[in-house]
């Protein structure tokens, strides 16, 4: 039996998160680690807030992740990261890719948004272990959550529960046609 | 064993299927829209799958089924069961033949909209059993054992999940079901069963009722169905249902991680609210100092074990709603549950949240928004201008909204609607506020399929009534919001298969004898306007079809209507395009306005309302 492992994760419609998820899943299939997949999506068919609550490792577990339960917390979104922080372990790993998806008013200067410092602040005073990643650093023509998925096997332990060999499997089956894009977002995760 | 990675409302399909049923129907609601959803387009030998026209049609064809002693399935939201429900009382009242499974989800916690009701009170009201599965797992077990207990009852079984298990993804062990030899329908003339015409045919049909939930009780005690570990005397019970039951152990572990003794407890984690597990609550009670009741929205089986620890003559305290431990409203998750645990240990559990809350306040709002190109926005957009144009001021007209995608339309930007209450209720409260006495136009604001769903009856009210309405019908040829279902009025090459039929919408508003009918073009904002503006002031009813595809599904088909450029010559920076439309498609980088060509569609919406003229869409 695998040890129970929880990962928390936001973002915008659209942005690919709930994929992230589906890979994970897959890989712990074909590995037999039991795993609850719970994603919500909201009402917005588009750019509204999405998450995913992923509990691996346990054979019957309840599918919502309790305050301050989760081991691993993925955010595709800066903004949206900081609403994960309540879900997130003292000392587990805050993986933010800092994609800055803007309300309408944000654009328009009518409301504020967080600067990366602001987030980085919020996690530290939470106690947990922020890793950022700049979405400058994506190769061009990357899939960004094939690349965080990747960054995230690098950064937390996520690793030790579903092999990066086993994620990597997971993407090759799920795209046979986009397998050289997304390997490549892959690689350039796992050293991001 | 076959393992599957299924979600809640797939398993649901997927046991029904290996049940033998012969027919699923429903209409969608999130969150159980994935039965049907994940099976629509199979064609499984000798199995109806059906997107019916609503929950009400639905759960008559299901009834039927099984009245000529096939098994069927129905399946809906929360907010469907309150449309079916008054063919549900009457038909529970005369039971069934072949098995006959009502799948209902509950939204505890609200994901989806729409009131946090609690579906098991409809169960309760019509004395019938409800199974309540708290996993993928038991979603997928739940449905062959409801088929099973509803035949052996000789009545209708509820079954009722929950966002957090109907959405859940898991990989679980397939188990085996005895295979249902097929079965020829039979014709049953009985009407001292099947019809309700005399006050004795009525009061023997409420005894079978009643018995049929006895014998529900016997089966689920006899199965071994409560899962009852008994403790030590004179230690805590915890009692929990449904998706709670899946936080027990986890909870436990976070009380007794935070140093309290857990050991002697007893736990009972019931299938069902209804009907109520008096053998188990016994022993239960025989055993228990006090209790925890875990169970999320109403407290069903609490009262239940209220009830009986008072004919027990027993007097246990009972941690749960009725002493406010617990909440009504919202779901839970463990450690909700372990709170409640610790509270009846004699302890406490502190969650600092003061950190997280501060940094929650950090975040942006994120109002729920209206897709780049999507048809809705000419609509509101188009209405507000008309409202404005005809002389009125915003707040003295009178928009009903409806159900779906068309009440983003309350949102930001264009907080042009201001009601929504239930499918097709748009057009009847527009006809209420009239005889109100309001003078202003009254508009009403519905999708096609909300239309055809129950759209129907108070249109045709308004046009018997002759009561003054413009009624918009926001056509964009597909089940939305719910993810992309298919209705009456959908195109034909989209149906489910060559045999199925389109019946346009327009076509019935024709037939249900309105006079004044106009077809719009919701990305011609300016005509739009114009025909609404018409529409408005003249007497009687009149219907609006306003009619585009939803961007999503026109989008995944790589439509686009034109290309869309700023010319930044001409731009000025005024945002009005961003501020009037809302659009994602709609750019402003801290220095100028572009178009997202990623999202924009080509609908051309923002080139009406640029009043430098700015923003160019050329055909493509």
């Amino acid at each position: 039996m695998a040890k129970n492992f929880d990962i928390y994760m936001v973002g915008v419609g659209g942005q690919g998160i709930l994929t992230i998820a589906d890979m994970i899943m897959r890989a712990s299939e074909a590995l037999d680690v039991p795993c609850n997949y719970f994603p919500t999506k909201g009402m917005a068919q588009r750019g509204g807030f999405v998450k995913a609550q992923l509990k691996l490792g346990q054979e019957t577990v309840g599918p919502d992740i309790r305050p301050f339960g989760a081991d691993l917390v993925i955010a595709m979104e800066l903004c949206e990261s900081l609403k994960a922080l309540r879900y997130l372990k003292k000392g587990g790993k805050f993986i933010v890719f800092g994609h800055k998806w803007m309300p309408t008013d944000v654009m328009l200067g009518k409301a504020a948004y967080p600067s990366v410092d602001e987030v980085k602040d919020a996690a530290a005073k939470a106690g947990v272990e922020m890793v950022y990643i700049d979405p400058a650093t994506l190769p061009e023509g990357a899939a960004d959550n094939i690349f965080l998925l990747a960054a995230c096997l690098k950064h937390s332990s996520l690793g030790d529960i579903v092999s990066a060999d086993a994620i990597k499997n997971a993407i090759v089956t799920r795209w046979p046609k986009g397998a050289e894009r997304n390997i490549m977002s892959f690689e350039a995760g796992l050293k991001a | 064993m076959v393992k599957k990675n299924l979600s809640g409302n797939e398993a649901v399909a997927q046991a029904a299927i290996a049940s033998g049923v012969k027919l699923i129907s429903g209409y969608p609601g999130t969150p159980s829209s994935e039965v049907i959803g994940s099976i629509w387009k199979k064609e499984i030998p000798g199995v109806t799958v059906e997107w019916s026209t609503n929950e009400k049609v639905a759960f008559e064809e299901a009834g039927a089924c099984s009245w000529a002693g096939q098994r069927a399935l129905v399946t809906m939201k929360m907010s469907g069961l309150n449309v079916a429900y008054d063919s549900m009382i009457s038909m529970v009242y005369s039971g069934g033949v072949g098995g006959f499974v009502i799948y209902v989800c509950d939204d505890p916690g609200v994901a989806a909209g729409m009131p946090e009701q609690d579906v098991r009170g409809f169960a309760t009201m019509s004395d019938i059993p409800v199974l309540e599965p708290s996993s993928v797992a038991e979603s997928y077990s739940m449905t062959a054992y409801a088929f099973e207990l509803s035949e052996a009852i000789g009545g209708p079984v509820m079954l009722r999940s929950v966002t957090n298990v109907s959405q859940s993804h898991a990989i679980i062990d397939i188990p085996e079901i005895p295979a249902i030899a097929p079965r020829e329908p039979k014709l049953i003339r009985n009407t001292l069963k099947y019809t309700k015409a005399g006050a004795k045919i009525c009061m023997d049909q409420h005894q079978e009722l009643l018995d049929r939930l006895d014998a529900a009780e016997a089966k689920l005690h006899a199965d071994g169905m409560h899962q009852l570990h008994l403790g030590e005397k004179g230690k805590l019970g915890i009692v929990s249902v449904g998706a709670a039951s899946a936080f027990v152990d986890e909870a436990l572990n976070i009380v007794k991680e935070a140093g309290m003794n857990v050991d002697g407890i007893s736990t009972l984690k019931v299938a069902c609210s209804n009907p109520v597990a008096h053998a188990e609550f016994k022993e239960m009670l025989d055993t228990c100092c006090c209790f925890v009741v875990l169970e999320e929205n109403e407290g069903y089986v609490e009262k239940s074990l209220y009830l009986d620890a008072y004919k027990a003559d027993k007097h246990p305290h009972i941690y749960g709603k009725e002493d406010h431990t617990l909440s009504r409203i919202g779901s839970f998750n463990a450690m909700t549950c372990a709170a409640a645990i610790a509270k009846a240990l004699g302890g406490e559990l502190k969650v600092d949240t003061k950190q997280v809350a501060e940094a929650e306040a950090l975040c942006s709002a994120r109002p729920i928004g209206v897709c780049a190109g999507c048809p809705h926005r000419g609509v509101y957009m188009a209405l507000n201008e008309a409202v404005k144009r005809l002389g009125y001021k915003k707040d003295d007209v009178m928009i009903t909204g409806d159900i779906g995608c068309t009440i983003l339309g309350m949102s930001p930007p264009f907080h042009t609607l201001w009601t929504e209450v239930a499918m097709g209720a748009s057009v009847a409260m527009a006809q209420g506020f009239v005889h109100a006495g309001v003078k202003t136009p009254v508009f009403s604001t519905m999708g096609d399929s909300t239309f055809m769903h129950a759209g129907m009856p108070p249109l045709l009210n308004a046009v018997q009534q002759n009561t003054p309405i413009t009624a918009i019908i926001m056509d964009n040829g597909w089940t939305a919001m719910t993810g992309m279902q298919v209705n009456a009025n959908t195109a034909k090459e989209f149906q489910q298969n060559e045999t199925k039929n389109r019946v346009d919408v327009v076509e019935i508003v024709k037939g249900l004898g309105v006079k004044q009918l106009f077809v719009a073009d919701p990305y011609d904002l300016e005509g739009l306007t114009k025909t609404l503006m018409e529409a408005a002031q003249l007497p009687g009813v009149k219907v609006v079809v306003t009619r585009r595809e939803c961007a999503i599904q026109a989008g995944r088909r790589k439509i686009k209507y034109g290309k869309v450029h700023v010319d930044q010559d001409k731009c000025v920076n005024c945002k009005i395009c961003i501020n009037k439309t809302g659009c994602p498609a709609l750019v402003y980088d801290g220095n100028k306005v572009f178009i997202d060509n990623g999202q924009c569609n080509g609908c051309g919406i923002c080139t009406f309302v640029c009043p430098k003229k700015a923003i160019i869409k050329e055909e493509c």
